[in-house]
């Protein structure tokens, strides 16, 4: 098999200094199905965008069919035969399936013309789905049909444009398992007729089931590349989730007292109606660290948002010292000494247009003693803001500058500051140090701890294993909505352990195990 | 020290637009006149030239400041109302009936009430649009410029039917109001009406609540990021509401004030584009009242300026629309320069 594309060392930083790959090798043959996998952040789609000429790599060489090329944007990169099927779709919603598979590239009546040739059109998209098998009425209009059709008509899209390497950028996340077959099943029909593709996922049944190599991704740089038939879903999980150990942390073994939040049977739905969280059942204790692992976007966000108050929950309950907190407002919930770090410090956990005394007054602004009469106190506004952040060393002037003119760090730590001040009996932090320089990361962990240490139930979601395993007693691997195991953190406790959990291999293995008997 | 910087820069900004904006008409004038260093003076110098122009100017200047302060407060809440001028009618309406049919209350007594009864009046039209908004997501920019068709054919076919005054002749208006309550000249040979006083206090009390109260704090953080108040338990959308209603409060006294200081009646189609002006006078101001304040100045200055040069020369007062709609086209757009600032620029300077 001949070599068609090779990346070669291929770095990406990002003007804000985020490395996004940092030594990229990809080789893929001609007529192969190669995934690539790796955790959220690792890098794939980077270098997915500097494939496609949609981002320009740092440093690094592509060649594609032994020639280096450089490509200035997709249209290169279509005109060398390449084609992305995004994980959102990128369809007219208002058109019908044929227009949206022709446009830009309509078939005209005469090469002058300015008519579109309609016949032709038909006769072309009719071929198409003859040949690929992709089933879907050219004259629907793209918003009623089913998101597997849609996804058909982005593939032939892409193959009316003559690609012939396809890349699929998480195809399945959308898909029904019975949509997965089927996609798979046009998948197999392409490489048969000579096509190459590129399945881009982060659910190993899927690599093993289609594809013939397999690269993984870790952190920015290659892994490993192997032949699937080679290897097996264990290995390939320790590759995605084995990383070096980046935290320490200094704390004693936990003194668990009484239960704080207790979470019974909660149900949830995603933004878009889709369920997200399925029985999800949990204790947390005064004076311990619950940790949440799992591949991002298998239910953490939608868990936080439910117990905060910012989603309503479908069914289930969550008492919070006996005091049933789904059905009470935000406000109410976060008077009642809840701290919620948000995983987004730039949109929810902060206002960056407001100066950092409007952003750590959110809770006290109602407060009387910082009112004079009708008035806010100016005076004790700045007072407190001051002694917040020299507390939670907050490096900043003065506490009328902009939030949004800190570093990652100094931000973070306004919002740890506005969440840890109020006291919390309960604290949930989500990526807490998401993005934050080492010291920041630091001076945060030692925080919970202090909180952890002085009573408080800590409920931390991260998507850096390492960090969940350096603060938590306890770990909560949640998959696909559901918590799957909860363990001990114990010395022998491993990453790949809990990798085991988070790609949905202990699922399987109950079932074989309920099977087997 | 990086605010202070971003504030000059913004200052310097608003500077050059209505500079160029200035150069605009000059060369207008350069180019046409015949006379135009005349034409020139009487358009800068006349409005300060005697007592007269510079009540003049200020007379101006009160509804744009009420109707600029009106839109100022609901533009930092995020919110896109364009509803000023229809809200300036339905309150105006209401305060002069109030003004009109209302006897027997001492002055002191009658002309609060009337300033009351405008702002209710602009408050509840306003809040037709509000929970528009808050209710059914409807997009303020459209049912705030529909409901100004509303409000002034409404009012438009009020006094022109019942609420007509027998004795007007062929004018559509109401019978006067009580004359104990107009806003009376602040001085004898001088043409400023008493409005200025309370456009004055009103952008001390717009400022006050902007900026030093919790009702403000609220209203500005929802305008900010409206997902971190939401977060931090503000109800953004009661938020939203109150802030559309003070709004309209405010365009109502637009109204009144000028029916009570300049025609002292309610007038069919007696603003013709105040509460549109105000949106104007807001984005130059950056939506602060004290910028709403010198906007306002500034923008009737040259409304006088442009009268008494088509009095003083062969220039016709057309040449203030000109520099007006320049100074829309630059203002807008550096505004949405600032906004793409702010939303995308955060990430960039990190």
């Amino acid at each position: 098999m001949s070599i068609l594309l090779q990346m070669k060392d291929i770095h990406k930083v990002y003007p804000n200094g985020t490395a996004a790959n940092r030594g990229v090798d990809l080789t893929i043959h001609e007529g192969e199905i190669h995934a690539l996998v790796g955790e959220n952040g690792a890098g794939k789609s980077t270098l997915m965008k500097i494939m496609f000429g949609l981002e320009a790599p740092t440093s690094g060489t592509i060649e594609y069919k032994g020639a280096p090329v450089t490509f200035h944007g997709p249209k290169d990169a279509i005109r060398h035969g390449m084609g992305m099927v995004h994980q959102h779709f990128m369809l007219a919603p208002s058109l019908t399936v044929s227009e949206n598979i022709v446009l830009g590239e309509e078939p005209r009546k005469g090469p002058l013309s300015l008519f579109r040739d309609r016949n032709k059109e038909s006769q072309e998209i009719e071929k198409l789905i003859q040949t690929y098998g992709l089933k879907v009425d050219p004259q629907a209009k793209v918003e009623t049909i089913p998101v597997g059709q849609k996804q058909r008509v982005e593939i032939l899209k892409v193959l009316y444009k003559g690609a012939r390497l396809l890349i699929l950028d998480e195809p399945t996340a959308v898909l029904t398992p019975q949509e997965t077959d089927e996609l798979f099943d046009s998948i197999k029909a392409l490489i048969k007729q000579g096509y190459t593709i590129i399945f881009i996922t982060h659910k190993l049944r899927e690599v093993m089931e289609i594809s013939n190599r397999v690269t993984v991704l870790k952190a920015g740089k290659t892994i490993a590349t192997l032949l699937t038939k080679d290897t097996n879903p264990e290995e390939i999980s320790r590759l995605m989730v084995g990383r070096e150990i980046l935290f320490r942390v200094d704390k004693q073994p936990s003194v668990p007292q009484d239960i704080v939040l207790s979470i019974k049977e909660l149900c949830a739905s995603d933004d878009k109606g889709a369920p997200a969280l399925c029985g999800i059942t949990l204790d947390i204790r005064a004076g311990e660290v619950v940790g949440i692992a799992g591949v991002e976007g298998n239910g953490q966000t939608e868990l936080v948002e439910t117990i905060t108050g910012l989603r309503k929950a479908i069914s289930g309950e969550i008492r919070y010292f006996n005091e049933e907190l789904i059905g009470k407002s935000i406000a109410q919930i976060r008077a009642m000494k809840i701290g919620h770090v948000p995983e987004d410090r730039q949109t929810t956990g902060s206002s960056l247009t407001s100066t950092i005394a409007e952003n750590l007054i959110l809770d006290h602004y109602r407060n009387p003693e910082f009112k004079w009469g009708p008035f806010q106190s100016k005076k004790k506004i700045k007072q407190f803001t001051k002694i917040m952040m020299d507390v939670y060393d907050v490096r900043a002037q003065n506490e009328d500058v902009m939030a949004g003119s800190l570093s990652g760090g100094n931000l973070q730590k306004v919002v740890i500051a506005r969440e840890l001040s109020k006291n919390p009996k309960l604290l949930i932090a989500s990526q807490p140090t998401r993005g934050v320089d080492i010291g920041a990361i630091e001076f945060i962990h030692r925080e919970i701890i202090k909180k952890r240490d002085g009573g408080a139930a800590v409920l931390l979601v991260s998507a850096e294993l390492s960090e969940v395993m350096a603060l938590s007693d306890r770990i909560a691997v949640v998959y696909e909505g559901e918590i799957v195991a909860v363990l001990e953190n114990s010395s022998e406790l491993t990453e790949e352990e809990i990798g085991y959990y988070m790609l949905g291999l202990g699922i399987k293995k109950q079932k074989e195990e309920v099977a087997a008997q | 020290m990086k605010t202070g910087n971003a504030t000059i820069l913004e200052f310097a900004g608003i500077a050059v637009a209505v500079i160029l904006a200035l150069l605009c008409g000059f060369a207008v004038i350069l180019v046409t006149s015949d006379e135009p260093l005349n034409a020139l003076a009487s358009l800068l110098l006349g409005p300060v030239s005697n007592l007269f122009n510079i009540g003049t100017v200020l007379n101006k200047a009160v509804p744009l400041i009420f109707t600029g302060l009106a839109l100022a407060v609901v533009f930092q809440s995020g919110v896109f109302s364009m509803g000023a001028e229809g809200q300036l009618y339905a309150g105006g309406f209401l305060g002069a009936l109030a003004g009109v049919y209302i006897h027997g209350l001492t002055p002191w007594l009658h002309l609060p009430l009337v300033l009351i009864c405008a702002m209710v009046g602009g408050a509840l039209f306003a809040a037709i649009a509000g929970l528009l908004k808050t209710y059914a997501n409807a997009n303020e920019i459209v049912t705030t410029l529909m409901l100004n068709f509303v409000a002034i054919l409404t009012t438009s076919y009020f006094v022109n039917n019942m609420f007509k005054d027998p004795n007007s002749g062929g004018f559509a208006r109401m019978p006067y109001v009580n004359p104990e309550i107009l806003l009376g000249k602040l001085f004898p040979g001088f043409p400023a009406h008493a409005g200025i006083v309370l456009a004055l206090l009103a952008v001390v009390v717009v400022y006050l609540m902007l900026y030093k109260t919790n009702v403000g704090y609220e209203l500005r953080l929802v305008g900010k990021s409206s997902r971190f108040a939401h977060y931090g338990g503000i109800a953004t959308n009661r938020v939203v509401l109150t802030s559309i209603m003070i709004s309209g409060a405010f365009a109502g006294l637009a109204g009144i004030v000028e029916i009570l200081g300049v025609h002292g009646t309610y007038k069919d189609n007696f603003s013709a584009g105040l509460g549109f002006d105000g949106i104007i006078i807001a984005l130059l101001a950056r939506n602060h009242p004290i910028g709403v304040l010198i906007a306002a100045l500034f923008y009737a200055y040259i409304q006088v300026g442009a009268q008494t040069m088509q009095v003083g020369s062969d220039m016709p007062r057309e040449v203030a629309v000109i520099m007006q709609v320049m100074l829309v086209l630059l203002v807008s757009s550096q505004a949405i320069f600032v906004y793409l600032k702010q939303k995308y620029g955060q990430k960039a300077v990190k």
